[in-house]
C-alpha cells in the first residue's frame, strides 16, 4: 500500500496541472467575484435570488467538471505513453512495482484522485464566491448561499457524481489506457479513429449503426442514467417571475437515481468492459518494453 | 550453489528475425561479466531476458526465479541502467532518491546522498536541466545505493564524454563492486571494460562466441608477431585469425603449445578487444 502511496505521488510530481489547473481556475473565478459585477443580483427580485442561488453553487460544480472531464481524458491518454516517450520506463522497470500496481495507480488517479482535487477546489471556490457575495452585496441572495441543507446536497451530489462517472466512464478510461500503454505514437488519433473506423464500417457493410447507437449512449447517456429527468416533476421546479422562468432540481435527493444506476445492466456492462480493457493496458505494459 | 544466472536454450525472435538463437550460458555470483558483440548481435535481448523485460524463448533462471514473469520480484536484488539518460526528465533529484527510498527496501539514503554530494549535482534540480553526464552519475548513485545482488549494465556510457565514462567506471569499480555483488555490462567499447572484466561472453548474430573467464583467456590464447619469411611455418600450428602489424604480421592461437610459439617470437596474451577482433572476423570469413 505505501508503493501505492508513492505512486500516486509520482504522478502529482509529474503532472502538477492535476492541482495547478484547478487552483488556477478557482483563482481566476474568484478574482471575477471579488472585482466584477454582481448588482445585476440584486436588480431581480428576492424570490427570484432564491431560486437562483442553488443554481450558482451548481454552476461552479459543472465549470470545474467540465474542465476535468477534458484534463482526466488527456491525463489518462499520456499517463501510460509518456513514460515509453521519454524512455524512463526503463528506469521504472528497475524498481520493485509490479505493472499492475504501476497501471492501477495511474488509473485510481485518473478517475479518484483528480476528481477529488477538482471537488475541493469547487468547494474552496464556492465557499469563497458565498463569503464575497454576501459581504458585498448582503442580500438575500447571500442567505440562499448558506443554506446548510444546500451545501450537504452539492456535497452529496459530488461525490454522488465521482463515484457514478468513474463507473459508467470506465469503458472510456480503459479504452485511454489502452491506447496508452500501446500506440507508438498519435495517443489521440489513435483514440479517436479505431471506434470512428468501426462505425463507418458499419454503416457502410451493414447499413447498420449500433455501434454508434451504444458509443453516444455510453458518453451522453450519463445524466440518463444516473438522474431522473424532467418527466419526474417532483424533481423540478419552475419559478416564473414576469417573462422570465427558470427551472431548478427541487432537491438533489429527488434527482439522483442511485438505485436506477446501479440496478442498470447497462452500468455493469460498463464495467466489465472497461475492466477488460484496463487488464489489456496491464498487460501492454508487461510486454511492451520496446521504446 | 547454483549460478546467479543459469540460461538454457534461450531464444528471442522479432518476428522472423532471430537476436538470440539457443544460447547457453551461466554467471556466477561475485563476477564482473562483459557480454560484448557487435551492434544487433543479441546483446540487448539478453539483458532484457535476464531483467524481465520482455518474454522469451527456453529457460532462464536468474536469482533462482524466472524473470519475465516475476520482475517485480526479481527488482528486490537485481537492478540495472538500461541505456543511458532514461531518468525522467520532469523528476527532481531529491524526489528520485524519496521515490526510490519510498519503493525499494534495500535502498540506503545516505549512501545515495554520499554518492550525490560527491558528483556537486544539487537535489533541488530537475533532470531535464543536466548534462547527459550528469543525468548518468545520478542514475548511478541511485542504483549503487542498492544493495542488490546484481547489476546489469547496458550500454551506460553510450554517448558520454571520456571523462564522464571514466568516472562512471571509477566509481563502479571503487564504490560499489565487491564479493558478493555481481555486475553484467555490455558495451561495444570493448577497450574501456576490459579492465574491470573477469570475465566475458562474446555474443555475435544471436550465439555465444567466446564464454571464457579473464584468467583463462591468458592460459588458452596466445598471439605471436611472426617475421613475414616465417608465416608460412607458423601457420602450420593452425592460427585462427591472424592480421598485418608493421611489416610482421600477428597470428593468433588457441590451445597452441607455448614453447613452439616462442620459436616465431614474442608471444603474449591478447587483449579482450584484439580477441574480440579476432574470434569476430573469424566468424565472418
Amino acid at each position: 500500500m505505501n508503493t501505492f502511496l508513492w505512486l500516486v505521488r509520482r504522478e502529482f510530481w509529474e503532472n502538477r496541472a492535476i492541482w495547478l489547473v484547478p487552483a488556477l481556475l478557482g483563482i481566476i473565478i474568484t478574482v471575477a467575484v471579488l472585482f466584477g459585477r454582481i448588482d445585476i443580483i440584486t436588480a431581480i427580485s428576492p424570490e427570484q435570488q432564491r431560486a437562483i442561488g442553488p443554481t450558482v453553487l451548481f454552476a461552479y460544480g459543472v465549470t470545474f467538471f467540465v474542465v476535468m472531464s477534458i484534463y482526466s481524458t488527456w491525463y489518462l491518454l499520456e499517463c501510460l505513453y509518456a513514460d515509453r516517450k521519454d524512455r524512463s520506463v526503463l528506469f521504472w522497470k528497475s524498481l520493485p512495482i509490479s505493472d499492475t500496481a504501476t497501471v492501477l495507480a495511474k488509473l485510481f488517479t485518473g478517475v479518484i484522485v483528480i476528481p477529488v482535487v477538482y471537488f475541493i477546489a469547487t468547494d474552496v471556490s464556492t465557499l469563497l464566491m458565498a463569503l464575497i457575495v454576501s459581504l458585498r452585496a448582503h442580500v438575500y441572495f447571500g442567505s440562499t448561499l448558506w443554506r446548510p441543507d444546500l451545501w450537504l446536497q452539492l456535497h452529496v451530489l459530488w461525490a454522488y457524481v465521482i463515484v457514478t462517472t468513474a463507473i459508467w466512464y470506465l469503458p472510456v478510461t480503459g479504452w485511454l489506457m489502452l491506447i496508452s500503454a500501446w500506440a507508438k505514437r498519435g495517443v489521440m488519433l489513435w483514440f479517436i479513429l479505431p471506434p470512428l473506423g468501426l462505425f463507418w464500417a458499419e454503416g457502410w457493410f451493414f447499413g447498420t449503426h449500433v455501434l454508434g447507437t451504444q458509443l453516444n449512449k455510453r458518453i451522453l447517456g450519463y445524466f440518463a442514467q444516473a438522474f431522473y429527468d424532467h418527466s419526474n416533476s417532483l424533481a423540478w421546479v419552475t419559478t416564473t417571475t414576469g417573462k422570465d422562468s427558470i427551472t431548478t432540481p427541487s432537491s438533489i435527493w429527488r434527482v439522483v437515481d442511485p438505485a436506477g444506476f446501479f440496478s442498470s445492466p447497462a452500468t455493469w456492462i460498463g464495467v466489465l468492459v472497461g475492466a477488460a480493457l484496463i487488464v489489456g493496458a496491464i498487460q501492454l505494459r508487461w510486454r511492451r518494453t520496446e521504446t | 550453489m547454483p549460478p546467479l544466472i543459469q540460461a538454457r536454450d534461450l531464444s528471442k525472435r522479432y518476428g522472423s528475425q532471430v537476436a538470440l538463437d539457443h544460447v547457453n550460458f551461466a554467471v556466477e555470483t561475485g563476477r564482473i561479466v562483459g557480454l560484448i558483440g557487435p551492434n544487433g548481435a543479441g546483446k540487448t535481448s539478453a539483458l532484457r531476458a535476464i531483467l524481465g523485460l520482455t518474454p522469451y524463448e527456453g529457460e532462464l533462471q536468474v536469482l533462482g526465479r524466472e524473470p519475465f514473469a516475476n520482475r517485480a520480484a526479481l527488482m528486490l536484488e537485481a537492478t540495472f541502467i538500461a541505456d543511458v539518460a532514461v531518468l525522467p526528465p520532469w523528476l527532481k533529484v531529491d524526489q528520485a532518491i524519496d521515490f526510490v527510498a519510498g519503493v525499494h527496501p534495500k535502498f540506503r539514503r545516505d549512501r545515495a546522498l554520499t554518492l550525490l554530494a560527491k558528483t556537486g549535482i544539487a537535489g533541488k534540480r530537475r533532470i531535464r536541466e543536466l548534462s547527459k553526464g550528469m543525468k548518468t552519475l545520478v542514475h548511478l548513485a541511485l542504483t549503487m545505493a542498492i544493495d542488490a545482488s546484481l547489476l546489469v549494465l547496458d550500454e551506460p556510457t553510450l554517448g558520454l564524454d571520456i571523462l564522464a565514462r571514466r568516472g562512471f567506471y571509477d566509481a563502479l569499480v571503487n564504490d560499489y563492486m565487491d564479493a558478493t555483488r555481481t555486475i553484467v555490462i555490455t558495451t561495444h567499447q570493448v577497450e574501456e571494460v576490459e579492465n574491470l572484466l573477469t570475465d566475458v561472453l562474446f555474443i555475435d548474430q544471436g550465439r555465444i562466441v567466446l564464454d571464457c573467464s579473464l584468467e583463462d583467456i591468458a592460459a588458452r590464447y596466445a598471439a605471436v608477431a611472426v617475421a613475414d619469411d616465417r608465416v608460412a611455418a607458423a601457420r602450420a600450428l593452425n592460427p585462427f585469425h591472424e592480421r598485418p602489424m608493421l611489416g610482421k604480421r600477428v597470428l593468433y592461437f588457441e590451445g597452441a603449445d607455448p614453447g613452439k610459439l616462442a620459436e616465431f617470437g614474442e608471444v603474449h596474451t591478447p587483449s579482450v578487444s584484439d580477441l574480440f577482433v579476432a574470434k569476430l572476423s573469424r566468424n565472418a570469413a
